[in-house]
């Protein structure tokens, strides 16, 4: 929990509509049924933000806000005024005395996270770091882009995915979306007219559904300026135009927080999988190898000892592959286990063509591959090596 | 007490009118329709018998008073099955919920909403120049509840109808000493 919220407030019921407006949200709620109770814990929890209501028995909450306000220790806590008692001097009156907001019931909830957003950096729960979705799952992305073949390149370049990709033509459009359904990742053009980008972005930004939401520029590659502009304003990523969507799947995977490892990895029956894509750009490289040890050590710890290395969609093989080939087997040998490799018949001859990798015995098929995993000379030589 | 002829029986209508609808819009979803108005000259109503048969039925009463340059009492009648079903949306409760739950859940949930009406309704007074600041709710359970108000008090009844019940409103209120 990062935050401490404190409502002190006679009524139970604001205090349940409190702790259930902020249930999504990465805080913890502390209750206090008047001002007497509200300083206690107050002093004990010293919470990030206190909601406090004006008429209570005991001690009501013009006395607990003057106390806490004359209290070194206590003074710097935010103070949101959440009450019925809304007249005008009235509010000018506790005002005077130091809070940070004033809500006025009835309140919608929204409001209520709105305000509160404004005083405390709050968190959606759905953005803490336990936040484990993958590539698998479905994710909603808006993208704001004025030209509708832009829009389609990107349906297009997507629908492999699980992801449902919304295309609107202006920021209105996308203000209205993002109301409705919040989404997983925002694309805006930068060639909206009149910077409704950048007006966009900040929107996007003050909203307290979307604070958190990844949103990438999308621009011509030859606009650096606007590129630089973007950069400073803090948005995601920078799409370049025009765009190569392997990189654009890649960097919406890592900014929505996705698990991609399953794209590699797999447990099919009692053989560990590591596969390799057609293409092994620099960042898939990274991406094995950033899971390799994790996902090894998952396969060894679920009682699992026999291994595929499956690199037969790989299309050309480069240093990079080896390199990653060997880290790959040589963990293995870290951990006992049995390998074998899987490869097409171009990947087996340029095997041949050079001296580290001449030595390396592959199977065509995952099947024959299992069959005979276990039983190889090559790989007990390799595993014993 | 010049303040007393300003407080007309349009302005008591207009602020509970508004209170009424920005609180069960805001906080119940609903949209509340007027249904009517009873003024009274003096003595005692039961002003829930205006709405017929529905006062025999088991009823929850909220009370909030408010005290200052204009002091009242204002009293909101909600039938038992409404004020279960607006404890369930305030709370995001369901019925099975609501069932295992103590009175008092619904006690409060009525307390809160009445808090909320009444203050909506004199923070009207406080910005036409009349301060007054609200008292702690208090509640009552029964049927065909009846009050009396003192002879000096201005009063006004209002029904509303909201999801298919009865909310009956009563105002008791006097300017100045």
């Amino acid at each position: 929990m990062r935050y401490k919220l404190l409502t002190v407030d006679d009524s139970k019921t604001v205090r349940m509509i409190v702790r259930k407006a902020f249930k999504g949200y990465d805080c913890e709620i502390l209750e206090a049924g008047n001002g007497v109770e509200g300083l206690a814990v107050a002093s004990k929890e010293m919470p990030d933000l206190i909601l406090l209501d004006v008429t209570m028995p005991v001690m009501d909450g013009v006395e607990m806000l003057t106390k806490l306000k004359s209290d070194p220790a206590l003074k710097s806590i935010p103070v949101m005024m959440l009450t019925a008692e809304g007249g005008r001097d009235h509010v000018l009156k506790i005002a005077k005395i130091g809070v940070r907001d004033y809500l006025v019931k009835p309140f919608k909830e929204d409001v209520l996270i709105e305000k509160t957003g404004r005083i405390i950096d709050l968190k959606p729960l759905s953005d803490a770091p336990a936040k484990a979705k993958s590539i698998f799952d479905p994710a909603t992305i808006l993208v704001v882009e004025d030209k509708p073949a832009i829009i389609q390149q990107i349906q297009d370049g997507l629908k492999h995915t699980p992801w449902k990709v919304h295309g609107v033509a202006a920021q209105g459009e996308a203000i209205d979306f993002c109301t409705r359904t919040p989404p997983d990742l925002i694309v805006v053009s930068l060639s909206l007219p009149e910077e409704s980008a950048f007006a966009l972005f900040r929107l996007v930004r003050t909203n307290m559904k979307t604070k958190y939401t990844p949103v990438f520029a999308l621009v011509v590659k030859t606009e650096t300026a606007q590129q630089q502009q973007a950069q400073t304003v803090g948005f995601s990523a920078i799409i370049t135009k025009p765009i190569d969507l392997g990189d654009l799947e890649a960097k919406m995977a890592k900014a929505m927080n996705l698990d991609t490892s399953q794209r590699y990895y797999a447990l099919e029956g009692d053989t560990f999988i590591m596969r390799l894509p057609e293409n092994c750009a620099p960042a898939v490289l990274a991406e094995v190898a950033d899971y390799m040890k994790g996902k090894f050590a998952q396969a060894v710890d679920a009682g699992q000892n026999k291994v595929v290395i499956d690199i037969h969609q790989l299309k050309a093989l480069h240093m990079g592959v080896i390199k990653l080939l060997f880290q790959a087997m040589q963990t293995c040998r870290d951990l006992a286990m049995h390998f074998v490799l899987v490869g097409n018949p171009q990947i087996i001859t340029e095997c041949k063509g050079f001296e580290d990798t001449r030595g390396w015995t592959f199977y065509e098929s995952i099947e024959e591959a299992k069959a005979n995993l276990g039983k190889s000379p090559a790989a007990a030589q390799l595993a014993a090596t | 007490m010049p303040v007393i002829q300003e407080i007309t029986k349009k302005l008591v209508s207009e602020n509970i009118h508004r209170a009424v609808n920005d609180v069960f819009r805001t906080m119940l979803a609903r949209q509340p329709e007027f249904v009517s108005e009873t003024l009274h000259d003096a003595g005692a109503h039961a002003p829930a018998a205006a709405a017929g048969a529905e006062a025999n039925r088991p009823q929850i009463v909220g009370t909030v008073g408010f005290i200052g340059d204009v002091t009242g009492l204002i009293y909101l009648y909600f039938d038992l099955g409404f004020a279960r079903l607006a404890t369930g949306h305030l709370l995001g409760m369901t019925e099975a919920e609501l069932e295992a739950a103590d009175d008092e859940v619904v006690n409060d949930a009525i307390g809160e909403l009445t808090n909320m009406t009444v203050g909506s309704f004199k923070n009207g007074f406080c910005d036409a120049g009349y301060p007054c600041k609200l008292t702690i709710p208090s509640i009552l359970r029964g049927n065909n509840l009846r009050i009396e108000p003192i002879s000096s008090a201005i009063r006004d009844s209002f029904c509303f109808q909201c999801a298919g019940h009865r909310v009956v409103i009563d105002i008791l209120m006097k300017v100045g000493d």
